[in-house]
């Protein structure tokens, strides 16, 4: 499946890119996820709930940064495991200044499925995908919103 | 945890516990051993677990045993009356509506309630009725004119 | 005949509409236990570690067992029982398929662990509760990039994913030659979509082994479980078959996929002496849809030659077929010797030639399906013979009256000897489709068709001639072409000495109404009522053997059999009848029930012999007592039903959407006994058909995922999807078994996809669309509109 998308920050790329580094700031942000705690540099443990349709279930995983070209682009390596199936996925993350003040962030990247989840979600993941970003993109403003405001 | 349920099934009255998650399907094969009552999925799509409850067509595999708390519960083993075949279960033996009798109980009991509410349904009411009733078998024709047999039958 | 003919009703039915059927699933026996397989998630991954200690640690858990419990226990895997060689020679590649696997998983749904409790709900949670890991490796689904180079290898040691490679038919020079000279070639790209059987009761097995007198009992939803008995004790456990006992009791639907042993039997008897108590497993409709063997998935090239005047002059065909990632019990034999022996059709093609290779993919294992293989060889015919029709400007319908073989009875006219290895029994097929045409109206549906054009309506026609290989099989042929057992059938006929008749075959009725059908039969040849006739079937403990129910046999073998049987009973019934009336044997005739000295009006009924049998006190001279004789009969050909199959269509311009307008089916399945029954095997099998023209099919995604996997997502018909189907029947007696007749079961699946999908295409000829690939789902039409 693939994946991808992207949205205009009214900030910097600094401004994004300590926000995306930052697990505590990821994980009150990112749909579903409960709890990311470091298991090292940049490897990350997650563990997150999501409802996808018909199929809900608790993942459990690694997430890791790759590639980090501050403050342009990294990527972002996903593992997610649940008794409903798993997920694994590569998305790479741009950060593009298009004005001083506005900053371009977009992903681009594939996710393989397993399980019930591909047998039942499959049809209505791409759907999800987009909510689950849209969800991720509105957070993200609201936290570069209050990062200006403080 | 367990639920506590008061419920009549054909023409019975039970009093029992069970654990709140189980389906009633599942009582009434398990815990009570009338096993005309099949499962056939798990996506509540195939229809054979199909009985009344309180004269109405469920599918017993997504409704629990707790929801059917004071109801009256009418399965396969007691459409009869009297040990005469119901016009409908007559008509599925006349006009050979069943072959391997799998999805059949459920095909029956919803037949009772279309014919409920719908007397005399056409050919075309009855197919749309069975939509949610999956047979791999008849093809449908007979179990169609299984159907038509009954009506014409209640209808004296 | 009081009853042979009649549509009598079914015998079967009181216990299945009052809720007394007893499947395997309704059977609960003391100390039970449940079963829940922890399949993969993974169409291709190596297990790197499996931690059952949380699992182990509930209440209510009874045992976990892992690959490495069978692989320490020696167990072996499922084995297959058909083998086709490499054109080489070289034997096909034969991969084991364990019980449980160890080491690397082959396709998603692949047994991992069992868990083994005291409800079901405790085994799901506790499988829950495993911890697996895997190191997911690339896979493969589709048979045709398997064999690319560079594609993952499913088994090691079965390089390029090749099983097989294999050939029948004229030598492919001559066939060359012949396409060479053709003055019109017509020629297909298409895939025969990968289908999921979906008996509407999942598979279900209940292992239980009694230490008392060492004894296994499996029950199990079976098509045949002596066959099951044998490969379970001989091949896979090791156990005596003298103490396996197999019972196969109603069983919901089958369609081929219940013919196979299953890795599931195996793991629940061999658990269930593992923890001295009984097993049961019954399958979810999500693991039915990633275990049950699936059907079809060929990829072909077919091409078709015609001279100037539209007489068939060749046939090549270039077959890939899926078999999935392990061997089921019958794969090998499906995509070849059912598939390519079909490829003459009903026609007087004289050069064919027919190339498959079979694939390993990491997929779900593919063997029979309803037809197997005979609806794949007729698809290809007959999209050849319309679209060539379409492409040659000639009628659809002409064409093949011009190229079909003329009538034969087989008995004044001798059989027809095809140019791929069968001899067919008898026919007459321009019968069949004259009377088709004649039920459709076929100038009055051309002039509506043009009309209705003319409005923006889009009408199809689809024709489909069809013939089959049924009533499998003689056992020395198929032994030839690689089977691994005899095809006969047993059947015994046990006179009771009250003059009640009790039947066991070896045939297993799941829907088809034996239990009526072969009663008919054996009341009216003893002259005695339907009633006083029993027949049991299923059990491995009351039917000496039986090779099951599969390609349309269970008349024409497994009644064969018990006509031989009551042939022996008549015999020395006759002996004692003499002995009785004190006449001379040749004196005696046999009717309604009694034998009577020819000319006078004495008699004696059929019971007072049978109770002479048992109380032998006035008796024929070294005579033995009793009257209970059982017999093996093996077939001398196969038998060849035959049938025209005509869909009308319209294709909504808007939507692309086909509404399936009629459907009119002319068979020739030989004699009938019960017209009622029969009828109904015709229009389930036509359901199906139709449900794989226009809705049925697997998804696999690019990591072997099957995407379609339960109910919501995989599509089968619905009682509004069709119309009514109208059917008639010629008869054309199969002239070498004794009750001529030649089978039903599949006749419908294989002769109507052609049909509807030709029908669509019809309709879609104003488009210039001429090939699209099934189902024929709105999206797909609705795209070649545009």
């Amino acid at each position: 499946m693939k994946l991808k998308g992207q949205h205009n920050f009214k900030t910097t790329p600094d401004v994004l890119w300590d926000k995306l580094m930052d697990a505590d700031t990821l994980a009150r942000i990112t749909p579903g996820v409960s709890r990311l705690d470091s298991k090292g540099e940049d490897i990350y443990e997650a563990i997150a709930d999501v409802k996808l349709g018909p199929v809900k279930g608790s993942f459990k995983g690694e997430l890791s940064v790759l590639e980090k070209l501050e403050p342009e682009s990294f990527i972002l390596n996903i593992k997610q495991n649940s008794k409903i199936g798993n997920v694994s996925a590569e998305v790479h993350i741009f950060l593009k200044p298009i004005t001083e003040e506005e900053t371009e962030m977009s992903f681009d990247g594939k996710a393989k499925l397993s399980g019930l989840l591909a047998r039942t979600g499959q049809r209505v993941l791409s759907g999800v995908a987009n909510t689950l970003s849209k969800q991720f993109f509105s957070a993200m403003e609201e936290e570069v919103s209050n990062a200006s405001l403080s | 945890m367990n639920v506590k349920i008061n419920l009549t099934i054909n023409g019975k009255s039970y009093s029992d516990e069970v654990d709140s998650r189980t389906m009633l399907a599942l009582y009434l094969r398990d815990e009570l051993g009338l096993t005309g009552t099949h499962i056939g999925c798990d996506t509540s799509s195939c229809g054979t677990c199909t009985i009344l409850v309180d004269g109405k067509a469920v599918k017993s595999c997504t409704m629990l045993a707790a929801q059917a708390d004071g109801s009256n519960v009418t399965t396969i083993e007691g459409i009869a009356q009297n040990g005469n075949l119901h016009p409908i279960q007559e008509g599925f033996k006349e006009k050979h509506g069943l072959q391997c009798g799998f999805c059949t109980p459920g095909m029956v009991m919803l037949a009772a309630d279309l014919l409920d509410r719908n007397p005399n349904p056409n050919e075309q009411e009855i197919r749309h009725a069975l939509e949610g009733n999956y047979c791999r078998c008849t093809g449908y024709h007979n179990i169609v004119e299984s159907i038509q047999y009954a009506a014409e039958k209640m209808n004296g | 005949m009081t009853y042979i003919g009649k549509s009598v009703k079914r015998v079967e039915d009181k216990r299945f509409l009052t809720g007394k059927g007893r499947y395997t699933d309704d059977i609960v026996l003391p100390g039970m236990t449940y079963a829940c397989i922890i399949r993969s998630p993974y169409a291709h991954a190596k297990i790197t570690g499996i931690d059952t200690s949380a699992a182990e640690g509930m209440e209510g858990v009874v045992a976990i067992f892992t690959g490495k419990d069978i692989a320490a226990a020696g167990v072996n895997g499922v084995p297959c029982g058909w083998q086709v060689n490499f054109k080489n020679g070289d034997t096909m590649k034969e991969p084991p398929h364990p019980l449980l696997v160890a080491d690397v998983v082959k396709h998603v749904g692949d047994n991992v662990a069992m868990v083994i409790a005291e409800s079901r709900e405790i085994a799901k949670d506790a499988a829950e509760m495993v911890e697996i890991d895997y190191e997911e490796l690339d896979a493969v689904a589709n048979a045709a990039k398997a064999v690319k180079d560079g594609a993952p290898q499913v088994h090691p040691d079965a390089p390029g994913n090749l099983c097989f490679d294999w050939e029948l038919g004229n030598p492919k020079e001559e066939v060359d030659a012949a396409m060479d000279a053709a003055h019109h070639i017509t020629k297909l790209d298409f895939t025969n979509q990968r289908l999921i059987p979906n008996a509407i009761e999942p598979r279900s097995a209940i292992g239980h082994y009694e230490s008392a007198g060492d004894k296994y009992t499996l029950y199990t939803t079976s098509q045949n479980p002596h066959l099951t008995r044998l490969l379970i004790s001989a091949f896979v456990l090791g156990i005596p078959e003298h103490r396996v006992r197999v019972v196969a009791p109603d069983v919901g639907g089958g369609f081929g996929s219940k013919i196979f042993h299953y890795t599931e039997e195996a793991l629940v008897v061999w658990a269930s002496k593992q923890i001295n108590r009984p097993i049961k497993w019954t399958a979810e409709r999500s693991e039915s849809f990633m275990t049950d063997a699936h059907g079809r998935d060929h990829v072909t090239t077919a091409e078709m030659g015609f001279d100037a005047e539209g007489n068939i002059v060749g046939l090549r065909v270039n077959t890939l077929a899926n078999l999935g990632a392990y061997l089921s019990t019958f794969a090998p034999c499906v995509p070849t010797w059912l598939h390519g022996t079909l490829l003459q059709g009903l026609y007087t093609t004289p050069k064919i030639n027919v190339d498959v290779t079979g694939v390993f993919t990491h997929t779900t294992p593919v063997d029979a399906y309803r037809g197997a293989g005979r609806p794949e060889a007729t698809y290809l015919l007959e999209r050849l013979l319309d679209t060539a029709a379409l492409e040659m400007n000639m009628d659809p319908a002409e064409l093949r009256l011009k190229n079909f073989i003329p009538p034969f009875d087989g008995v004044e006219q001798e059989g027809y000897a095809t140019q791929v290895a069968l001899q067919y029994d008898s026919g007459n097929y321009h019968r069949v489709l004259e009377r088709a045409l004649e039920m459709v109206g076929y100038d009055d549906f051309r002039k509506e068709q043009a009309e209705a054009r003319a409005n923006g309506k889009y009408l199809g026609i689809g024709f489909s001639t069809y013939i089959e290989a049924c009533g499998i099989a003689p056992s020395a042929v198929v032994g030839a072409l690689g089977a691994r057992a005899g095809l006969y059938e047993v059947g015994q006929v046990r006179v009771q000495p009250t003059g009640k008749v009790s039947v066991y075959t070896g045939a297993h009725s799941h829907g088809q109404g034996h239990e009526t059908t072969f009663a008919q039969v054996v009341a009216d040849k003893f002259g005695i009522a339907l009633d006083d006739v029993e027949i049991v079937h299923g059990d491995s403990e009351s039917v000496a053997f039986g090779m099951g129910t599969y390609g349309s046999r269970s008349l024409a073998v497994g009644g064969s059999a018990i006509i031989k049987s009551i042939e022996k009973v008549l015999e020395k019934g006759a002996k004692i009848a003499a002995h009785k009336l004190e006449a001379a044997e040749g004196d005696l005739e046999f009717a309604e029930g009694k034998w009577t000295v020819k000319g006078t009006d004495k008699s004696i009924g059929f019971g007072d012999v049978a109770l002479t049998a048992y109380v032998p006190h006035d008796y024929p001279e070294g005579l033995e007592p009793g009257m209970d004789f059982s017999s093996f009969y093996d077939p001398a050909n196969f038998t060849y039903p035959f049938g025209a199959h005509i869909a009308i269509v319209e294709v909504d311009k808007d939507t692309g959407s086909v509404k399936l307008k009629r459907f009119i089916a002319v068979d020739d399945v030989g004699n009938v006994i019960n017209p009622m029954i029969v009828d109904g095997q015709i229009h389930g099998g036509v359901a199906q058909g139709i449900g794989q023209a226009l809705f049925e099919g697997a998804i696999y995604d690019e990591n072997a995922q099957l995407i379609n996997g339960s109910y919501m997502d995989y599509t089968m018909p619905r009682a509004d999807d069709l119309p009514a189907f109208e059917i008639d029947r010629t008869v054309t007696p199969c002239p070498h078994n004794p009750l001529g007749v030649k089978g039903a079961g599949e006749a419908g699946a294989i002769g109507s996809t052609p049909a509807v999908v030709n029908a669509v295409m019809d309709a879609l000829s104003p488009f210039g669309v001429k090939n699209l690939e099934m189902p024929l789902t709105p999206e797909r039409v609705w795209r070649a509109m545009q």
